[in-house]
């Protein structure tokens, strides 16, 4: 069973928002709505930083434990989705995120808040795959098509990395070990086998 | 009596480390989504849907067409 995520490799993200941008157009994301973003470490500081942040699809989702609708699920995948005619724009789930991927429109006058938006791994949501209707809740189902997330698929230095975690775990790790650096960073052991041979088993303590 | 204070202080004192989990299961209360592998593409194998995927992931390797990795 595939567990799909994403890896953003901090040393190669250029901060081109070409993610960003892919994600916007491919999904028609409405101003103010921002379901990928960059986030930059130390701007303007020489060795800054940047990753592209979005929803990581979490194995133990907060926002699915707080929600009081109980408008979200599992792909088999395990993508976590939402449905939008349950959700009531509450926002507990924006407070629970801890990387802010929950989104809501502005639906209205004096800041009235619509239903949540997110990233859906370009999986779309619980309608009729390619739908009119799920094309206009929850955007592209490129998931369905056997492709993967535009923003991954457009990555210009192919820093966002998306698909099954033993597979991009796997790429990330050769990359690491060719370049020889971050092999030395905290938990390196533990995620990725703790030796330089990227033949030895991913997510086997050392 | 101070021995009886002592063990019932020690109790209450131990009861405050049980943790009650506060994220247990909830059901799903929305619509039932479509397979992603459900269409006429895949028309519902799992396997080739993975493989799909899995191969496709792999584009995102330059390894692959550059060579060169560390092995």
């Amino acid at each position: 069973m595939a567990r799909m995520k994403f890896i953003c490799d901090a040393e190669r993200c250029i901060e081109c928002n070409a993610c960003a941008t892919a994600c916007k157009n491919e999904h028609e994301v409405p101003w103010g709505v921002n379901r990928r973003r960059l986030v930059t470490v130390n701007d303007g500081v020489p060795g800054e930083r940047s990753i592209s942040v979005a929803c990581m699809h979490c194995t133990d989702a907060p926002c699915m434990a707080v929600c009081p609708v109980d408008c979200f699920y599992r792909t088999e995948d395990q993508i976590v989705l939402h449905d939008k005619d349950l959700c009531i724009g509450c926002g507990y789930c924006f407070y629970a995120c801890p990387f802010g991927a929950p989104q809501f429109p502005q639906a209205g006058a004096f800041g009235l808040r619509g239903k949540m938006d997110k990233c859906t791994y370009c999986a779309g949501g619980p309608e009729e795959n390619f739908s009119v209707e799920e094309f206009r809740k929850y955007g592209r189902n490129r998931i369905a098509e056997g492709k993967l997330p535009a923003c991954a698929e457009m990555c210009s230095t192919k820093a966002l990395l998306a698909g099954d975690s033993g597979v991009i775990a796997k790429i990330y790790k050769t990359r690491v070990v060719t370049r020889g650096k971050g092999e030395e960073i905290w938990g390196w052991k533990m995620a990725y086998g703790g030796s330089d041979k990227v033949s030895d088993n991913l997510g086997v303590k050392a | 009596m101070k021995r009886l204070l002592a063990v019932s202080l020690f109790a209450l004192a131990a009861a405050a480390c049980h943790e009650i989990p506060q994220d247990a299961p909830k059901p799903y209360a929305g619509k039932e989504d479509t397979k992603a592998y459900a269409g006429d593409l895949f028309k519902g194998d799992k396997q080739k849907y993975e493989q799909a995927l899995a191969q496709r992931a792999q584009f995102q390797n330059e390894y692959n067409r550059t060579g060169g990795a560390k092995q």
